[in-house]
This record gives C-alpha cells, sequence and structure tokens, in this order.
C-alpha cells in the first residue's frame, strides 16, 4: 500500500502516454473514483445515498423554513396529534379488522393517527444527520489520535494507544447510553456519542498507515528540509492514507445509523414528536398483532439506508483492492 | 510452554484496559445530573435522612478519594452496593450475567455453525449463483437493526404462527421447580431452548453476515495460497483441499473478527433482551440508568467490560494454539 504516494490533489503521477492512449495509475483517489463509477452495484448504493440525502434536506428545508407546513399539507402532521385520530388505518391495499387503506395513507397511519410514510421522509433527518455528523467526529477525532500516534510513537503512542483499546472495550452501545445518561438524553450527545465509539476504527487504520509512511524517502525528505511535524503530518502522512479511510468512512455511517436506530429503539436517541426510525420501532412494539406493518416499514426504511452505505464502501474496497473479487 | 506464558502475558496486558473502563465510567457516572439520594427517598425525606444517606454511601467525600476507594473494591471483589435496591452490585450482575453470557455466547455459536459453510461455499463457487446469494444474505445481515429482525420473529413466529415464545429466557439449569410446565430437568432444558431461538437468532444475524463476509474473502485468498498449488500438483482432490488444506488457514482472521464482533454483539444484547423482555444485563444497566443508581451503572459497565476483555482474551489464546508463530513472538 505503501506505493500509492499521489495526494488527492494531484494528477496521478506516473501516467504516461503510448501510442494506444493512455496508462492509468492504479492508485490514487482519482483512479478508485473511477473505478467505483463503473461498478453497478456501487452506483445503486449512490444513488440511493443521494436519494435519501435529498429527502432529508428537503425533510429539513420543511421544518426549518415552513414549520412542516408542507408536511401538514400532504400528510397529517408528522409531528403533532391530528385533532381527528385515525388509528392504525393499514396501507393501501391490506385488509384487516382496521378496514381498506386509503391513498392519502399509502403505508397506513401509527398510534396517533399520523401518516407512516410521511414520518419515513421526515426519519431520514436523523439517519443522515448522524450517520455523518457521527462518523465526521469519530473520522477527525481518530485520525488526529492516529497520526499523532503512529508519527511519534513511544510514550505518546502507549499512552494514546491504550486509551483507544479502553474505549474500544466497553461494548458501543452501552458506552453511548453511558456517555448520554451523563452528558445529557438529545441528539447532540447521541451523534458525539457514537462518534466516539468509531474513534478507535480510524485510529487504527489511521495509525499503522502512519507507521508505514512514517519511514518513506519523500517524509525523510521532508523533515531533512525542515518542514515542522505538524505539516508533515497534515500535509503528507494524512492525503496519503485518504482512500481506505473513505472506505472505512462509508461503512461507518452505515454502522452509526444502526446505532442510532438502537438508541432510539431505547428511549435515548431523538425525543418524541421528532420523527426517527428507532423511535417509531419503539412505539410500534405495542401494536405488532393488530398492526405489523407499523413495524414492518421503519425497519426496511433504515435496512435500505444502511446498504446503500455498505454497498458504495465494498464498491470502494474493491477499487482499492482489486486482488479480493476480481 | 510458550502458550502459558503467552496466556500471562495477554492478562498482565488487559489490567490497564480494565483500569482504564473503571476510570471512564467512574468519571461518566460522576457527570450524572440528578441526586440519586433524592430519587430514592422522595420529594420530601425526613430531616437528616439525605445526610445519612450520603455518608453511608459515602457521597459526601470527594470525587478522588471515592475513586480510589472504589478502585480498590473492584480489586477484592467489592463493585459497592445498589443505592436504589440496597442490594450488593456484583450480587445482582451475578444473578443477570448467566443470562445475557448464555444468549451471547449462543448467538456466536449459530453465527459460527451458518458462516463458516456459507463462507466456504461462496469462495468455492465464486461468482456463481450460491455465491450471490451468500453475499446478498450477508449484505442484509450486516445492515438489518438486531432488535428489528428481532420484532420481525415475534410478529411471524410467535404471532401467527404460534411456534415460539415471544418473551423471557429461563435458563437451562434452572431448577424446574422454578419454571412453569416443566417436571424434569430435560423439559427446562427443551423450554430454554425453545424461548433461545428466536432471540439467538436476531443477535447472531450480524455476526453471521460478518464471520461469513471475512470466511468468504480469507478463503479466496487462501485458495490461492502456494500450499494450495502444491497439493493439486500432488493430485489430492478439489473438495480435500478445501476441506483440509485451504480451510485451515483461513479460519485465523476470522477468529480475529470473533473476538471483536463480541463487542458489537454484548451491546446488540441490550437491544434483544429489550425485544424479548430478558432479564439480563442489558435490562439491569437500563434500569439502572433509568433510576440513576450511580454504583449499579458503574459496575454494569465494568462487568460489559470484563465480559468483552475476557473474551478478546480468549479469542487472543485460540488464536496462538493454532498459529504457534504468535505465541513465540514471530511475525505472522
Amino acid at each position: 500500500m505503501a506505493t500509492e504516494t499521489d495526494t488527492p490533489t494531484d494528477t496521478p503521477a506516473n501516467t504516461e502516454g503510448t501510442g494506444a492512449g493512455e496508462i492509468e495509475a492504479r492508485v490514487g483517489l482519482r483512479y478508485t473514483l473511477r473505478q467505483v463509477r463503473r461498478d453497478t452495484t456501487a452506483r445503486i448504493g449512490i444513488y440511493t445515498i443521494g436519494f435519501i440525502t435529498v429527502v432529508a434536506v428537503l425533510a429539513s428545508i420543511d421544518h426549518y423554513v415552513f414549520g412542516y407546513g408542507v408536511a401538514e399539507a400532504i400528510w397529517y402532521s408528522p409531528v403533532q396529534d391530528p385533532e381527528q385520530v385515525e388509528r392504525l388505518l393499514p396501507p393501501v391495499g391490506m385488509e384487516n379488522q382496521f378496514g381498506q387503506g386509503t391513498l392519502e395513507h399509502p403505508m397506513g397511519t401509527d398510534h396517533r393517527g399520523r401518516d407512516i410514510l410521511g414520518r419515513l421522509f421526515y426519519g431520514t433527518r436523523i439517519a443522515i444527520t448522524v450517520g455523518f455528523m457521527a462518523t465526521a467526529i469519530g473520522l477527525i477525532g481518530g485520525t488526529l489520535i492516529g497520526a499523532i500516534s503512529g508519527y511519534y510513537g513511544g510514550w505518546i503512542d502507549d499512552v494514546l494507544q491504550r486509551f483507544t483499546e479502553t474505549i474500544y472495550a466497553i461494548p458501543f452501545l452501552v458506552l453511548v447510553i453511558a456517555f448520554m445518561t451523563a452528558f445529557g438524553r438529545n441528539l447532540t450527545f447521541a451523534m458525539v456519542g457514537v462518534g466516539i465509539t468509531s474513534v478507535p476504527v480510524f485510529n487504527r487504520l489511521i495509525r499503522s498507515r502512519v507507521v508505514s509512511v512514517r519511514e518513506e524517502d519523500y517524509i525523510e525528505a521532508a523533515r531533512a528540509a525542515g518542514v515542522k511535524d505538524r505539516n508533515i503530518i497534515f500535509r503528507h502522512v494524512i492525503p496519503n492514507s485518504f482512500a481506505p479511510v473513505l472506505v472505512q468512512a462509508t461503512l461507518q455511517i452505515g454502522v452509526s445509523i444502526l446505532i442510532v436506530a438502537g438508541l432510539s429503539f431505547l428511549g435515548f436517541g431523538a425525543q418524541p414528536p421528532t420523527p426517527s426510525w428507532g423511535q417509531m420501532l419503539s412505539a410500534s412494539r405495542n401494536y405488532m398483532l393488530p398492526a405489523p406493518t407499523f413495524s414492518i416499514f421503519p425497519g426496511i426504511a433504515i435496512l435500505i439506508t444502511v446498504i446503500g452505505f455498505n454497498i458504495l464502501g465494498d464498491g470502494l474496497q474493491d477499487a482499492l483492492d482489486p486482488r479480493i473479487n476480481n | 510452554m510458550g502458550l502459558l506464558r503467552y496466556t500471562l502475558w495477554r492478562v498482565a496486558q488487559a489490567i490497564p484496559v480494565l483500569v482504564g473502563i473503571i476510570t471512564i465510567t467512574f468519571f461518566l457516572a460522576n457527570q450524572i445530573p440528578g441526586d440519586p439520594v433524592e430519587i430514592m427517598l422522595g420529594p420530601s425525606p425526613a430531616q437528616g435522612q439525605v445526610e445519612a444517606i450520603r455518608a453511608r454511601y459515602g457521597l459526601d467525600r470527594p470525587a478522588y478519594e471515592r475513586f480510589l476507594t472504589y478502585l480498590s473494591g473492584v480489586v477484592t471483589g467489592d463493585l459497592g452496593r445498589s443505592i436504589y435496591y440496597d442490594r450488593p452490585v456484583l450480587e445482582m450482575i451475578l444473578l443477570r450475567l448467566p443470562v445475557t453470557l448464555y444468549l451471547t455466547v449462543s448467538a456466536f455459536l449459530f453465527a459460527i455453525v451458518t458462516a463458516i459453510p456459507l463462507g466456504v461455499i461462496s469462495a468455492k463457487r465464486r461468482n456463481k449463483p450460491a455465491d450471490h446469494v451468500s453475499r446478498i444474505v450477508s449484505l442484509i445481515g450486516v445492515s438489518t437493526p438486531s432488535f428489528w429482525i428481532g420484532l420481525m420473529l415475534i410478529i411471524v413466529f410467535a404471532f401467527h404462527l404460534g411456534w415460539f415464545p415471544a418473551r423471557g429466557l429461563p435458563l437451562p439449569w434452572a431448577s424446574p421447580a422454578d419454571i412453569r410446565g416443566a417436571e424434569t430437568q430435560l423439559q427446562v432444558v427443551w423450554t430454554s431452548l425453545h424461548h433461545l431461538a428466536m432471540p439467538m437468532v436476531a443477535l447472531g444475524t450480524l455476526q453471521m453476515a460478518q464471520i461469513t463476509r471475512i470466511e468468504r474473502s480469507s478463503m479466496v485468498e487462501s485458495l490461492q495460497g502456494e500450499y494450495v498449488k502444491l497439493a493439486r500438483a500432488y493430485g489430492v482432490s478439489e473438495s480435500k483441499i478445501a476441506r483440509k488444506h485451504a480451510f485451515q488457514v483461513a479460519q485465523l482472521p476470522v477468529i480475529t473478527i470473533i473476538g471483536l464482533g463480541l463487542s458489537t454483539a454484548l451491546g446488540g444484547a441490550v437491544l434483544t433482551e429489550t425485544v424479548f423482555e430478558i432479564p439480563g444485563m442489558g435490562r439491569l444497566i437500563i434500569t439502572a440508568i433509568n433510576n440513576q443508581d450511580y454504583e449499579l451503572i458503574m459496575g454494569t459497565t465494568f462487568m460489559f467490560g470484563v465480559a468483552f476483555v475476557v473474551g478478546v482474551i480468549v479469542t487472543d489464546i485460540a488464536y496462538a494454539y493454532i498459529d504457534p508463530r504468535v505465541a513465540y513472538g514471530e511475525e505472522t
């Protein structure tokens, strides 16, 4: 892996013109992204994530600009209880003791008469926000710790590594729950908490890269030329580890979404009435017998979102390490 | 001899991590807003009662002093007293821990037993239909929330088909007198397994999917090894190569992933126990948090950490046993 020497801003360094055309540099970020675009499965992942992100952005605009005005016009309010509560309307095409579903509520309604499809759409906000933010926190924390640890070595390395091992030793969910109990049961601390649990993952990745890159000639050259340690780490070492980190980050977003869904299910995530998938599943537990669809749809929403991130991550992985699959 | 020394070395290495876990949990528990004594005594306690209880639980002393007391307590096996229940924390944990371990270990057994064949078949028939099916199954497995699988299993197999009970998990070694409808020990074991089936699958699916993925890629790599080429040159049959030569080497990364998966599985147990209403460690920590029961929160978090550390040590030793180079400190 130490052959990956072009930084994201460089053009592939060893591209050579030949008679027939250019030989691609089979390394680096650009090559990876080009490979991913050729991969049908990975493209499906990109489209899925794109769709959900667009929905999340639209839902946020509706929330911040119109105060859920659009939601109320199309569905029953996904936030407040409507005046006329039609309890547990089944989805369209299904018939049971609650009567025929209507096209107004294609997935039926929940226990407070709110449209399930509408709440699923608005639940994307929590999933996407927390997924990206938690991963960003873990990425920044893990990269800093891993880079410092790997670059300096010695006692700094020992202390930092024991610290991240300790964080890793407490099961993720238990750690986040304890963290949120201590600091506050709200979304901000959910994001920070989930972010902290992914610090060890990025730390390990970056540290192992830094340890191998540290001995490279160009780092030696930079040091000899009097470049400061901080600049060596941030300008040379970290950019050179960018590609595998990208893969891990993509997969980690999926993991974060799963953890946050679990937290919301236990009552530690977004607090009602903010719509979130985990909390919908938690509420659905009391209605599993009369209205199983109430439990089914939010789970499918989580599943589709996480699959999106996982297949994109796998696609990136294959592009980086073609030995495994082709 | 090498293995024994390696074991001792690994155990010694775990000590700073355990001290770290205690430090982190103590720090977090001390950050918790609200007063456990007030929760315990209600809004208008009698005069002097609050102070008396504070003094009894040592809450009136400075934090560093309480930390040192707690640390020395842990060394001697004393995890303090639950303020809310007024019982020793260790006693409460030991009542619940077997249930969680029973569930988690069973989930791992389920995962290993299903994942290894899936992964091997996938690797042997790379890019054929069987491989695609196995890869899709494992992709869905890593992307599905375990508690949702639990809910779906309950809807289908408990509510609609009525095959399995939806809640509870009696231990197989429980006394027949405690289990309704059971007279002999064999019936207790049967009832226990009957209750275990759904939570085990719910908790084990993620591990199953992860192990399948690792098993597949590890097997693919192993099947391209020099030793496989040699075996092939000697005319060993393909099925024997896969079964004996490639398989053994391919298990090393799988053991590593099993050890690391423990953290996810123990956390997942909190959710599984909630879905199936199983009185284990997961329910205990949630109850402790709702009651702001400091000592119990610290004790359960610490025990979760201990369970993980012990699990990792066991897998590391298994690794060293299979690959002796590890124990002798050689490069692998």
